[in-house]
């Protein structure tokens, strides 16, 4: 039942047909998507799953994207985009908005197991209750799924609801129990408190904690040594692709692709799949976006494949190493009004 | 500093912090300046001549251009204009509001208003980078050898976001300029002037070549690698970002001509780009690839390639739908036109800068005659599109940084 079960060779037999389908049912089907791969002379036959052709993920900013007539759309997600940016729009017909939470159940079910267990959550109440979800809000909702009696570590005014705390581990202290928060909430607020059934699952990026010079490996350490928490899991993934997560494996060492997914690590000179241990960009690719032409993107955060089919779990394993800066350039024009003022 | 703060900070003639009040009342006291002052033509030649130094040349060869704008032939040339009935004044005081990302503009706008009398406060961006330092380090430098009324008269100043700075200066004013794009023009243009105050605004701009097919076809290696070289420098200077460096690469001739010209051309630019070293980070090869694969996304492009990160060229479905939007440092859209005169159905307002290769004046006059003003003030050879000259963006700036005073005896 898990999917966390193929070798390398395995993943790459099995996805490349069903990405090479994909591509072509994208191209038909997506006027856009047809430009595109016109325009850069994307023909086939692909050979490997690094010989696909990629979309930069800024373009479910700048352009409506999908393989579905409108009368099809069953949901539109969107991400918040940085100040400034217009959010990704993800166009998802009946069936793919049916397929990714199941996926992402089947992703979470390998450190989660089968049962639904009770659920403590990093944050306030109010994330979730805002008139405009923000995006960390709107994760939090989505994990809620996942979870039950769901219990918030917060107040209202973001401190720590200790009596809240303590009567969930009273209920649930003795046996598994899922935890999840935004990676920056668990570090500043998960503190002395025995967690030690608990199973952590943790996302949104290391940006904040690299400012404080914390890394992984400081941050399970800690969670470790304070509360007692060996059972932690950071993910990466994006709406762009949605119900697709990169799940950290139990040792830490790395995260690791479902498989239905994998990742390709591109030297941003030659474009090229960078070799284990040479950093560049992160290209993800997944069977689920039958609906928009999101199965191989290449995203804007920088990463790095550390080994392949030689950690606790097979395939690839690897980090998100950081984002890269935006573009700028030198001109006469400013870029924001703001600078003039 | 807040957005009520009147405090700024002073860079120019010395270091220091003073309110905004204080500043205007400094600079509006002592001696009046003459167009075309002896002693800021002194001045302004010392400083010139500092910036032509060789250490200085080689660590931003920007500033030896600069350097040679100011040296002291030019400034008597600078100084011609209309004779007979008309004595020429300065206008006042001079509020200049440069573009952040451009470090060298701010001085050929402060030199030129300097050089016709006026006095002048310029705002240089707290984002300002290492060459606009070196630049007001330079010009502290050469107020050694300068006579007193240049310190008395002359102000570079830097402030954060705030609304009652800006809002005095340009009370305080008797000309804004303001660089920096329709951004930076909108905001300014909140804070009104003195009734007898005017702005002079340096909107977005965007700027293209047009190559005649048949002239490359047929020129030497040696014009065709210089074409390329020029090129590149109109191009690449400021990340292709500057107002008036070419984005579109119009091609006039037959589509056999044209494929195979645009073909050429792209290769000899490959070489010149890596002859010269420029190159493009990730950030800016990821930038191209969001903006050329939106451009075959909405249609408006058939044909994409890359040479490298460095170098994109783009074959657009037709002249029409040429982008007028920055793609990221070393993109080139390409056209075909069958004549030169097409183009005065495709040129706009915001067109400045027209690059050209393999015409003839009187082909240029034609198309200029048919524009009739409604886009492209400057027509210059290839190679030339970042040479500043006293006539940018349709106006005389020693013109605009004057009034006219009229003695018929």
């Amino acid at each position: 039942m898990s999917v966390f079960t193929l070798s390398q060779e395995a993943k790459e037999a099995a996805l490349l047909p069903e990405l090479v389908a994909l591509t072509e049912r994208h191209r038909r089907a997506c006027l856009p998507y047809r430009r595109i791969l016109d325009a850069i002379g994307a023909v086939g036959p692909y050979e490997r799953v690094a010989d696909l052709p990629w979309l930069p993920v800024r373009l479910f900013k700048t352009h409506e994207l999908r393989s579905v007539p409108e009368s099809a759309v069953f949901r539109v997600l969107t991400s918040s985009g940085t100040t400034g940016q217009r959010p990704s729009r993800v166009y998802l017909d009946r069936e793919a908005a049916a397929t990714q939470p199941r996926m992402l159940a089947a992703t979470l079910r390998a450190v989660l197991g089968e049962r639904r267990l009770p659920m403590l959550i990093v944050d306030s109440r109010s994330a979730i209750r805002a008139a405009t979800l923000s995006a960390r809000g709107a994760g939090v909702l989505g994990m809620m799924h996942f979870g039950r009696d769901h219990t918030f570590v917060l107040d209202e005014d973001g401190g720590l609801d200790a009596e809240a705390v303590k009567g969930f581990l009273t209920r649930h202290g003795g046996a598994p129990y899922l935890i999840f928060g935004f990676t920056f909430m668990v570090w500043s607020h998960l503190r002395e408190l025995d967690l030690s059934q608990g199973v952590l699952i943790h996302s949104g990026g290391w940006k904040r904690l690299a400012e404080q010079a914390v890394d992984n490996a400081t941050f399970r350490r800690r969670l470790g040594e304070e509360c007692g928490l060996r059972r932690i899991h950071d993910f990466y993934g994006m709406v762009e692709q949605i119900g697709t997560v990169f799940l950290e494996g139990p040792d830490g060492g790395g995260l690791y692709c479902p498989d239905f997914a994998d990742v390709v690590i591109r030297d941003p000179e030659t474009w090229q799949e960078a070799p284990p241990g040479v950093p560049g960009l992160i290209e993800v690719v997944s069977t689920l976006p039958t609906s928009y032409p999101g199965h191989v993107l290449l995203t804007e955060d920088l990463g790095v494949v550390h080994g392949v089919d030689d950690g606790v779990w097979p395939g690839k394993r690897f980090s998100v190493l950081g984002r890269l800066p935006r573009a700028e350039a030198r001109g006469c024009s400013d870029t924001s009004a703001r600078s003039a003022a | 500093m807040s957005e009520l703060s009147s405090e700024l900070g002073v860079r120019f003639p010395d270091c220091r912090d003073m309110s905004v009040e204080t500043l205007i009342g400094q600079v509006s006291g002592g001696e009046p300046l003459a167009v075309g002052d002896e002693r800021i033509r002194g001045f302004l030649t010392g400083f010139g001549r500092r910036l032509l130094s060789p250490e200085l040349a080689r660590r931003h060869p920007e500033l030896a251009s600069l350097g040679f704008f100011l040296r002291p032939s030019e400034l008597t040339r600078l100084l011609d204009g209309p004779r007979g009935d008309h004595l020429r004044a300065p206008r006042g005081l001079v509020f200049h509001v440069p573009p952040a990302n451009v470090d060298t503009v701010f001085v050929y706008s402060w030199a030129l208003s300097a050089l016709m009398g006026n006095r002048n406060v310029v705002r240089l961006s707290p984002r300002a980078g290492a060459v606009a330092e070196t630049i007001t380090r330079t010009l502290r430098e050469s107020l050694a050898d300068a006579d007193p009324v240049v310190a008395a008269t002359q102000r570079i100043v830097t402030y954060d976001r705030s609304d009652a700075i800006t809002a005095a200066l340009s009370a305080a004013c008797d000309l804004r300029v303001i660089w920096g794009g329709d951004a930076a023009v909108g905001e300014i243009r909140r804070h009104p002037l003195a009734p007898h105050a005017r702005d002079l605004t340096f909107p977005d701009r965007t700027s293209f070549a047009v190559l005649r097919a048949a002239a490359w076809l047929s020129a030497s290696a040696a014009t065709r690698g210089a074409v390329a070289e020029g090129f590149a420098n109109d191009a690449y200077w400021f990340d292709q970002a500057a107002c008036s460096s070419p984005r579109t690469v119009y091609w006039v001739g037959t589509a056999s001509d044209c494929d195979v010209a645009r073909e050429e051309f792209t290769a000899w630019l490959a070489r010149a780009v890596a002859k010269r070293g420029w190159s493009v980070d990730a950030a800016m090869a990821v930038e191209k690839r969001v903006a050329t694969y939106g451009l075959a996304a909405d249609g408006d492009a058939h044909a994409i390639d890359f040479h490298g990160n460095a170098l994109a060229s783009v074959t657009l479905a037709g002249p029409e739908a040429a982008p007028r939007r920055w793609l990221g440092a070393g993109t080139f859209a390409h056209a075909r036109l069958d004549g030169l005169g097409e183009l005065a159905r495709l040129v706009e307002r915001r067109d400045q800068t027209m690059t050209h290769f393999g015409f003839v004046p009187a082909e240029l006059e034609l198309l200029a005659g048919a524009l009739g003003g409604r886009g492209v003030d400057r027509m210059v050879p290839v190679g030339s599109a970042l040479s500043f000259h006293r006539v940018w963006d349709g106006v005389d700036l020693t013109a605009e940084f004057t009034r006219l005073v009229t003695v018929i005896s």
